[in-house]
């Protein structure tokens, strides 16, 4: 089966890092004064030419792209020039705007996937123009990539890339963060969770014969984590549970018939909606009222962190009052595959020190199953 | 379907689908038929081939003594046994097989179940339940799998030979849980390495932990003479059940446990695939005698098994394969993509070796592997033959 791939280039992407700025969202001017390069365009020219020189999958492939430099000048320079081009920018000098026009003209031609090279700005633009029609696949140019749709390095989207063209990936939720732009120009330097978009993932598998497998989907995986919570619930009945950020614990709440709150922290007792979208005092306050508590995280984005990345709300006041010991961590297989190390970084070095501390954490993975994984703090 | 009646649903129609998809997936089995017995040259689907898919190790399938034995036991006490164990299907044979297993594995006491499968399905779910938890190795076996499944205990799995991350875990489940068993397999099936049971028994201790090993692949071959993985390692009595079985290197059928006499009263009055089967017809129980038999006289045949091991292994390493971590009878042949695996493995049949591919996603994407399990029945003409054929063939599809 031909696999219709759609192809962007954030020709700016990245270009933010080496002079010191935090991307490059309405800086670029900037960012080239002091004196830096493109780079977006050799990271995309360097998977593509990976791709075809170590998968042999063209053929199976057909490729939209935007004129010139972002994608079109790309893939000629790896060697493809069959191509459809289906967007042109409209000045030298491309814009997030551009990336949105171009996803519009991919979506119209039913892509099966959109490539993109760039940061977490060029995926949240994308985001937000294609939801979860579309799964994403990010080469990573950028300066901030904490979203969770990056392969770790060109080579590995590279690999991605066949993998999924050869149906041996499925595909799965993946997280779209970004610097939090309010915050940061308060001074403060907030990562934020933007939306869970569709990625592409590896698969579980269970062994169903001696020598047969079958992969279950990650649905049924969170269904084995629901009901694990439910017995988490049930026998915790004088606790108060705060549910956390992420597409895994929202289907958890949703499958338990809580209205959670997608992107933010909410909180459940005795199966009912206490408090939802909660910020830092809300938390506070029920902590007050409710002083037995547990709290179920998940991995958010590419780094896996389960503290300090989009749920600034949980912060180390509130997590000294839950009780480190009273943190559930739930992450689906393929999830734990990317993200081999949990994350914490609390803003607290001594709460840090205090996870680093206990060097690992046992993370749920199905109904009663879990793993163990190691803690990796900003102090190590 | 009767006159007038209104079919509710097609009862039966998910058989014919889901077999179909899984033929389309080339998922299905396709069964090889033997149309000799087991043995080191067998006639699979009517063509001569030399077997190293077989689990029959040491060839004792085909040994005379063994043979002889389970005729004998047929003529005396008949075909079958007549029931389970525990109403009146104990022979005095059964427990002979049972006395005599445990004098030679140096421990307490054993017990036989009707197979492998039915001693994991049967025991695990009895040691451990509600506010417990099973602590695995992430590549155990699947009846080990599903035995734990059974239960009602938590589970939390350990990366495959990792003991820090094991001791990790014991540290974390030595706070919440009242039982704690730690299981693996002995022998691994897929790479042939083995598990440090002598470390996992120390550590386990430490934190008050059971330790059951499934020694299928180690029974008869590891250890002296083949007494198994708690042999191996010098440590006979203190793992809490060592599990294994009769239907690999000893050459008949049937699962065992062994351990202390208060695991095998425990394991008797409590697992339900040894109380609702029926026993093992006589003539298999005189087999696993002449088995044991065989094993304690006629050291030879542990002996050529891994003389045929160590010259196969060290030959396909010169030519320059790569057959993994092995440390055992079980020798991958790896050869990276599944498509290669899968070409080999029909290519060596055409050539007469019969040995089955193994590939995604039952190893990683790009260890996909030949399997070859050695046999003591294979002469050296027979292992030339085949290395030569591996050669042959590693060099005209590149792998090596």
């Amino acid at each position: 089966m031909i696999s219709k791939i759609g192809f962007i280039v954030n020709p700016v992407a990245g270009m933010g890092g080496k002079v010191g700025l935090k991307g490059t969202d309405g800086v670029l001017k900037q960012a080239i004064q002091l004196g830096a390069r493109p780079i977006a365009s050799d990271k995309a020219v360097e998977t593509i030419k990976g791709f075809i020189s170590n998968y042999s999958t063209k053929d199976k492939m057909q490729w939209f792209t935007c004129s010139g430099k972002m994608g079109g000048n790309e893939l000629k320079k790896a060697g493809i020039n069959k191509m459809e081009i289906v967007y042109t920018p409209t000045s030298k000098d491309t814009s997030y705007l551009d990336t949105k026009n171009a996803c519009k003209k991919l979506l119209e031609k039913h892509v099966d996937l959109i490539l993109f090279c760039g940061g977490d700005g060029t995926a949240r633009d994308i985001f937000e123009i294609v939801s979860t029609k579309l799964p994403i696949l990010g080469i990573p140019s950028g300066v901030k990539m904490h979203s969770g749709i990056f392969g770790i390095n060109t080579s590995a989207s590279a690999k991605m890339l066949y993998e999924f063209v050869n149906n041996r990936l499925t595909i799965g939720d993946v997280e779209i963060m970004d610097l939090d732009e309010e915050q940061y120009r308060k001074g403060n330097w907030n990562i934020k969770l933007f939306g869970i978009a569709k990625g592409i993932v590896e698969p579980t598998y269970v062994q169903v014969g001696k020598t047969t497998y079958e992969s279950v989907s990650d649905d049924e995986i969170k269904d084995e984590l629901t009901e694990h919570i439910l017995d988490e619930i049930e026998q915790n009945c004088d606790f108060l549970f705060l549910f956390g950020s992420g597409g895994t614990i929202d289907y958890v709440a949703r499958k338990l018939g809580i209205q959670n709150t997608l992107l933010g922290i909410d909180a459940v007792y005795n199966k009912k909606v206490v408090g939802s979208d909660l910020n830092e005092e809300n938390i506070l306050r029920l902590l007050e009222k409710y002083p037995k508590t547990k709290v179920i995280l998940s991995p958010i984005g590419a780094q896996g962190f389960i503290l300090g990345r989009g749920n600034l709300q949980l912060s180390p006041i509130v997590i000294r009052k839950i009780g480190l010991d009273n943190i559930i961590v739930i992450s689906t297989p393929s999830k734990l595959a990317s993200t081999p190390v949990i994350r914490v970084d609390t803003s607290d070095i001594k709460l840090d020190n205090e996870f680093a501390e206990k060097e690992f954490m046992m993370i749920v993975i199905g109904y009663r199953l879990s793993r163990v994984v190691k803690i990796q703090t900003n102090n190590f | 379907m009767g006159e007038g009646l209104i079919m509710k649903r097609n009862s039966n129609a998910f058989l014919k689908e889901e077999y179909d998809e899984l033929v389309k997936k080339n998922f299905n089995w396709k069964l090889r038929i033997l149309e000799t017995g087991s043995t080191p040259h067998s006639v699979v689907d009517g063509k001569e081939v030399i077997m190293l898919c077989s689990n029959n190790y040491l060839n004792l399938s085909n040994h005379p003594r063994l043979i002889q034995s389970a005729i004998n036991a047929a003529k005396k006490f008949g075909a079958g046994s007549g029931s389970v164990r525990a109403i009146a299907g104990t022979m005095k044979l059964h427990m002979e097989v049972e006395e005599k297993l445990a004098k030679f594995k140096g421990i307490e006491s054993s017990l036989i179940y009707q197979t492998g499968f039915a001693a994991n399905a049967g025991l695990i779910p009895q040691l451990v339940g509600k506010e417990d938890v099973i602590i695995s190795d992430e590549l155990n076996h699947g009846s080990i799998i599903d035995g734990v499944r059974l239960t009602k205990a938590d589970r939390a799995v350990y990366k495959h030979r990792d003991m820090g991350e094991l001791e990790n875990i014991l540290k974390d489940a030595d706070k919440k849980y009242n039982r704690i068993l730690v299981i693996t397999d002995g022998v691994f099936s897929m790479d042939g390495d083995i598990a440090p049971m002598d470390k996992i028994v120390e550590i386990s201790r430490e934190y008050g932990a059971m330790t059951y090993v499934d020694d299928a692949h180690g029974e008869g071959v590891i250890g002296p003479d083949g007494r198994g993985i708690g042999a191996h390692f010098g440590i006979e009595g203190k793992i809490d059940v060592e599990m294994g079985t009769f239907s690999k290197a000893y050459g008949v059928v049937g699962g065992l446990i062994a351990g202390s006499q208060d695991l095998v009263n425990f394991a008797y009055n409590k697992s339900r695939t040894w109380l609702l089967s029926g026993s093992h017809p006589p003539s298999v129980a005189g087999a696993q005698l002449a088995a044991i038999d065989v094993l304690e006289t006629e050291p030879e045949h542990v002996k050529k098994l891994w003389d045929n091991t160590k010259y196969f292994k060290k030959e396909l390493n010169s030519m320059g394969f790569d057959t993994g971590e092995s440390e055992t009878p079980i020798t991958p042949v790896i050869v990276g993509e599944s498509s290669k695996a899968k070409e080999l493995s029909n290519r060596l049949y055409d050539e007469g070796i019969f040995a089955l591919p193994i590939v995604f996603p039952m190893v990683a994407k790009d260890k996909a592997r030949i399997r070859t399990m050695m046999n003591a029945g294979l002469t050296k003409e027979d292992l030339d033959f085949t290395l030569e054929r591996f050669e042959k063939l590693g060099k005209k599809l590149g792998i090596i």
